[in-house]
């Protein structure tokens, strides 16, 4: 039944066959994605039909839910390798249609709450990871990658971190593992959390953006509470995805003072190379739809594209979520990483508390 | 990983895998603005 994804040499150099190598893979997102919203539609539609009461459970939590079964339970063939791994893209392509959801203040009043937020979750992020991976006696580098990760924007930032701080591969791959596995715990744990403390659609969407590392799941983390939450959630997200260059920077620096790492010769360059581009993008689409270039109908419809993109990008957090694969990677820098994601809860959680006391958000 | 896999493919094709996202998000919004994308269900 598999089938080999490698491509002969001559394809690797044609775009043409390199765009066409994903199109099965896509497809495979396509089809959990909308198996998960024909899920949700049947099971509302029969319980209204027999005037059941029976909790609303969520495309979004359905397209995971069967993409980790399939990932979890059967061999994926690697024909569809190339294309599962395209969500990141229609994760990014989502955040930037979903500029067609805020007007340019909304954007400022938030994000604004969410710059300040922000600053205080990496500050605290970043000393507790380090803390933390010294007392398990981590790699140093290891620690690094764990404490951008855990900070910033997860696996975007570890890759980034990785070249940056010349760090091995084994330790980027360690990392990225623990992100990705409290990520999945964090799909489960943060809705029934919101939910128990009564978090207003606001306070529990910048709650997730600011807690849960990997874009995607802090993405699904929101949408899974509600769909207004999802919104406030990706806002939250990309304002912590916008300081990955500073951070990463700044850890470069340190590592080329070392002698561990290569000296940045052109900060400008570095940061603009760092600088997420889909957040520009997300601001662009908010700025045209807040000065009315699109009219209602139009509107309705990017944030309809959004959603579309999205569901792609929900099937594939459950397809690229392998428990198998993770439990490979040892405890150590999960039982770290678990550990540092608990308090960073505890701490963002307190942030937005207290933000909602004084903004009422 | 996969994801760097599709990063690098991306960078193949002239641009990282955001500006990807980003001119095809603008090419859709453009489509949506003249008209020739319209009705998206959900």
């Amino acid at each position: 039944m598999a089938t080999s994804a490698a491509l002969p040499s001559q394809e690797a150099h044609n775009p043409f066959a390199n765009v066409v190598r994903f199109i099965p893979g896509v497809l495979l997102l396509a089809a959990i994605g909308f198996a998960g919203k024909l899920l949700e539609q049947s099971i509302n539609g029969y319980a209204k039909a027999h005037h059941l009461v029976i909790p609303n459970i969520e495309y979004v939590l359905w397209a995971i839910a069967i993409g980790l079964l399939v990932s979890n339970t059967l061999t994926i063939p690697k024909v569809f390798l190339p294309g599962i791994a395209t969500y990141e893209f229609w994760l990014k392509a989502g955040i930037v249609l979903l500029g067609a959801r805020f007007v340019v203040g909304d954007v400022l009043k938030l994000g604004g709450i969410s710059i300040g937020l922000v600053v205080l979750e990496i500050s605290g992020s970043l000393i507790l990871m380090t803390f933390l991976g010294r007392l398990f006696k981590l790699r140093p580098k290891l620690t690094s990658l764990l404490a951008v990760g855990s900070a910033v924007c997860g696996v975007s930032a570890i890759i980034a971190a990785q070249g940056a701080i010349d760090a091995d591969e084994e330790d980027s791959s360690f990392a990225i593992a623990a992100i990705l596995a409290l990520g999945a715990i964090a799909l489960v744990t943060f809705p029934l959390i919101g939910h128990a403390l009564h978090l207003s659609d606001n306070a529990y969407g910048l709650w997730s953006g600011l807690a849960v590392d990997n874009t995607a799941e802090a993405t699904a983390a929101g949408a899974l509470f509600s769909d207004a939450a999802g919104k406030v959630a990706v806002l939250a997200k990309t304002t912590r995805n916008a300081t990955i260059g500073f951070v990463v920077l700044g850890y470069a620096i340190y590592w080329a003072s070392r002698g561990q790492a290569e000296k940045v010769k052109n900060k400008g360059a570095f940061l603009w190379n760092k600088f997420p581009k889909f957040v520009l993008g997300f601001l662009v689409i908010s700025l045209l739809v807040s000065v009315h270039v699109f009219n209602k109908e139009q509107v309705g419809a990017l944030a309809n594209l959004s959603r579309w993109a999205f569901l792609l990008t929900f099937a594939g957090v459950g397809l690229r979520t392998n428990f198998r694969e993770m439990s490979k990677q040892g405890l150590r820098p999960f039982i770290v990483g678990a550990l540092g994601e608990v308090l960073i809860a505890g701490l963002t959680l307190g942030l937005v508390i207290g933000a909602n006391a004084v903004w009422k958000l | 990983m996969s994801e760097k896999k599709l990063a690098t493919t991306a960078t193949q094709l002239g641009l990282s895998l955001d500006v990807w996202a980003v001119l095809t998000s603008f090419f859709l919004a453009l489509l949506v603005r003249i008209g020739l994308l319209k009705h998206i269900p959900w």
